[in-house]
């Protein structure tokens, strides 16, 4: 095993009191990815911070529904860490109903605009965000965009292109070529 | 002294794209920023979960005319990962070719900004000039001067007969000697010098504390650039010091682009004098597994990093990624602190920001 | 008004707003505006960074949400009587984003447009003639009709997409990886129609590349300006008509010579008789005949 990967494995059961599981792959040019799935979404906590003592990067933050939407039965937020160019990625298994997290900003303060981003696209509270505000979205659409897609999707999801079709096709009708 | 906020637009900001700032200031002087995004925000990532792969390629070059080779190639390595494909060597190094020709558009292009915002109108007007060699280039080649739609799963969309191989080197040589010569005018025009060095400093430690990339980091003296630390196609067969700066201010950040610009120059040469014949693509229509992956890369602001997970269809179950801009604007508050206002377009450019990426 | 006889064309200014692109329009806009050679300066335009004194508005990008308010805040403020130039699809038609959450699609809906400027990003030459139709407009339709300078077109553009019904076998893949959502196939008694709508087209070249028997093609035809009122005949269009198999007669759609020489190497007498018969009745017929030659 190499170096950077059996430091990761230390300072993770260092942090979380056992030994994880961190699947690593290589690529085909050789790179290193870790992917690990944390038992508790307390846990992402101490190991951001034992991950820091590594002088780990946050690099970015997915949230996702589990399966895919319609029949999502519960949601993922993985979290990936660069080390020096190996990615190592912490996974949070969340249920539908009452999912938290704790923030990591307090640790990474580029934590700060990843988590707010979930937070108004995904229902998941953020527990001690510095400052959750809505980010990107705009204040009159609907929070969780991503889980009220069904509904909101035959409202207005495919409805503009359909109309703009009908133009399309009624012009022909009008002026055949 | 009186505090006040103001709201500054992309008018105030010296910016082409919509985004707000509300900056406080205690007399002439910046004390604190808030970033207000969304302007363009497009619900891009919700939207890639209604397109197939295939359409996904063409929607995420849209992301941001910029950087827009870098969002389809790593996408598309993404994909091949996880279908365990290997592209052939040759599309390999044309995808290194795209990325790079990108990389001189894009420095080129904030390089004229930031020249236009310091008053040197001239030279704003040379650098957009000189651009236009690489838009013509991309033109000829790709057949449009922004999106390339040179990237497919499995390889790439073009194949360069000799012919346009000449002709892409005779262009890269018309380049040469003008990006030198620029170089030497950021490094030592007095005016340029006067209006950037010691502007804007991020310091390593701020740096490394906010987890920026790319030629914000280099220029503060962090060595990291993803073709060297993750590489991914040609670039563990090219050669290429990595360009880093140490004094993290506007000259150093521009210092940076501008090496690899000529840089970016070396690479294609040596990409087109090893470019391996062969195919350039892969069959079409892979079946992709389910799974999760990572697809890193080195884009013109920094590292560009996606997360893919399928389930077997041909749509994303999610489809994320984090753009080089993203980590670097809340560093700007830092880069910003007791500057005077009016220097304000002049430092929130100099970090190259791309809105379009950032809001998606 | 003004104390200026020559030229006798007032110069008009014109006044840029963004509505969420992806810059790409933005960035070609800087360059048309930074270049001589593109030649705004020889139409008498200039652009102005006040709404107030502005003639003409060039809009760009899909209409996010959140910049709505703001845009048409700023829009208004242009005096009347205005000419309304959309530049690339987003504006016309929504583009690639059309169909978000976060997009409110063509911007016709808000405000009158007058002339549309196809294209993801159009080159800056396709700009400038937009442009220059619009100060025509502008000027009761007076003005020089402008032949383009610039760059002339690369052998290879990706300009306005070509189609070629009898080369099509409606297998509609160019529907299936067209992010632009450009490509309609509609069942009609006579045959398979299709139509591609130039205003949603993102110049990509996915539907060719992945073609099976070329069909579609770019073409290097890059001035699709055009004003407002032809907004929805901008297309692209032709019909694969069905036909009876020769041998059980059931309707079908023919298969094209190119796909016969993709999958039977050449042309031959033999081959082409199989392009008039249905799949199953190909297959009993290709079968007979390999079982033939084997012999
Ligand atoms: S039309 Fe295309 S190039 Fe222009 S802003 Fe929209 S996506 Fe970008
Ligand atoms: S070029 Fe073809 S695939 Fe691309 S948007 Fe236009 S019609 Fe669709």
């Amino acid at each position: 095993m190499h170096e950077v990967e059996a430091r990761v494995e230390l300072v993770l059961a260092g942090a979380l009191g056992a030994r994880q599981v961190v699947a690593w792959r290589r690529d085909v040019k050789g790179v290193a990815s870790g992917w690990c799935r944390l038992g508790e979404p307390e846990q992402v906590l101490p190991a951001a911070r034992a991950l820091a003592g590594l002088g780990a990067r946050l690099s970015m933050v997915s949230a996702s529904l589990v399966p895919a939407a319609p029949n999502a039965t519960g949601r993922e937020v993985a979290y990936h860490f660069d080390l020096d160019g190996t990615t190592l990625t912490l996974t949070l298994e969340l249920p539908l109903q009452g999912a938290r997290v704790p923030s990591l900003t307090p640790v990474y303060r580029n934590a700060d605009w990843q988590e707010r981003e979930f937070r108004e696209l995904y229902d998941i509270e953020v527990l001690g965000h510095p400052n959750p505000g809505r980010l990107f979205v705009d204040r009159s659409l609907e929070p969780a965009l991503f889980e009220r897609l069904i509904p909101y999707s035959t409202f207005i999801n495919g409805a503009s292109g359909e109309k703009l079709w009908r133009q399309v096709q009624a012009a022909q009708q009008e002026n055949p070529s | 002294m009186s505090r006040t906020v103001i709201t500054l637009g992309p008018r105030q900001l010296g910016l082409e794209e919509p985004m707000y700032f509300r900056v406080q200031t205690e007399g002439d002087r910046v004390c604190g920023l808030e970033v207000l995004a969304g302007q363009v925000h497009r619900g891009m990532e919700h939207l890639t979960l209604k397109r197939n792969f295939y359409q996904n390629i063409t929607l995420l070059e849209r992301l941001c005319s910029l950087c827009s080779n870098s969002h389809p190639s790593t996408f598309c390595t993404a994909l091949e990962e996880l279908a365990g494909m290997v592209i052939p060597p040759r599309a390999e190094y044309l995808r290194a070719v795209a990325d790079e020709i990108k990389r001189i558009a894009s420095h080129l292009f904030n390089c004229a900004v930031v020249a236009h915002i310091v008053g040197e109108h001239t030279l704003f007007r040379r650098v957009m000039e000189l651009r236009e060699i690489v838009q013509q280039s991309k033109e000829t080649i790709y057949g449009n001067r922004m999106d390339l739609a040179a990237n497919c799963i499995g390889g790439v969309r073009y194949d360069p007969d000799a012919g346009a191989i000449d002709y892409l080197k005779n262009q890269l040589e018309r380049l040469k000697s003008p990006l030198e010569e620029l170089y030497r005018v950021f490094e030592d025009a007095a005016v340029l010098r006067a209006a950037t060095e010691g502007v804007g400093v991020l310091t390593r430690e701020q740096a490394n504390e906010f987890g920026v990339v790319g030629p914000v980091a280099r220029a503060a003296g962090i060595d990291y650039d993803v073709r060297k630390k993750s590489p991914y196609g040609a670039y563990d067969r090219l050669s290429f010091q990595v360009a880093i700066e140490g004094a993290g201010d506007v000259r150093a950040r521009a210092l940076v682009r501008l090496a690899e610009a000529r840089q970016a120059v070396s690479l294609i040469e040596q990409c087109l004098d090893q470019l391996p014949n062969g195919p350039v693509a892969l069959a079409s229509f892979p079946e992709v597994p389910a799974g999760e992956v990572i697809a890193k890369s080195e884009a013109p602001r920094g590292e560009l990093i996606y997360y893919l997970k399928t389930d077997g269809t041909d749509l994303p179950v999610r489809l994320k990624w984090r753009v080089p801009s993203y980590p670097n604007w809340a560093a700007l508050g830092e880069m910003l602190k007791g500057e005077p206002v009016s220097r304000i377009p002049l430092i929130v450019n100099s970090i190259d920001p791309c809105i379009s990426c950032t809001d998606r | 008004m003004h104390t200026c006889k020559v030229p006798p064309a007032p110069k008009l200014r014109l006044y840029r707003i963004n509505t969420g692109s992806c810059n790409g329009c933005d960035v070609e806009l800087a360059a048309t505006e930074a270049l001589t050679r593109f030649g705004l300066e020889r139409l008498g335009l200039s652009f102005t960074a006040d709404p107030t004194q502005a003639d003409l508005v060039l809009i760009t990008g899909p209409l996010t949400v959140r910049s709505k308010g703001k845009v048409l805040a700023e829009y208004a403020q242009v005096p009347d009587p205005k000419i309304t130039v959309l530049i690339g699809v987003c504006p016309i038609s929504g583009g690639a984003f059309r169909d978000s959450y976060a997009v409110l699609g063509p911007l016709d809906e808000f405000l009158a447009a007058d002339v549309n400027i196809p294209g993801c990003p159009p080159r800056p030459e396709a700009i400038v003639a937009g442009i220059a139709e619009a100060a025509r407009l502008w000027r009761g339709g007076e003005g020089p009709q402008l032949a383009p300078a610039g760059f002339p077109a690369p052998a290879n553009l990706r300009g306005r997409m070509s189609y070629r019904a009898e080369a099509c076998v409606g297998c509609r893949m160019c529907q299936h990886v067209c992010a632009g959502g450009a490509i309609r196939f509609e069942e009609q008694e006579a045959g398979v129609s299709f139509t591609l709508w130039h205003n949603s087209c993102l110049f990509c070249g996915m539907c060719s590349h992945y073609c099976p028997t070329g069909a579609l093609t770019p073409t290097g035809e890059w001035n699709l300006a055009h004003p407002q009122a032809q907004k929805y005949q901008m297309v692209e269009q032709g019909v694969v008509p069905r036909i009876s198999c020769s041998c059980c007669g059931v309707p079908m759609l023919p298969v094209v010579p190119e796909l016969m020489r993709k999958g039977y190497r050449a042309l031959t007498r033999e081959t082409a008789q199989l392009q008039t018969l249905c799949s199953e009745c190909r297959q009993v017929r290709s079968i007979g005949g390999l079982q033939r030659c084997t012999k």
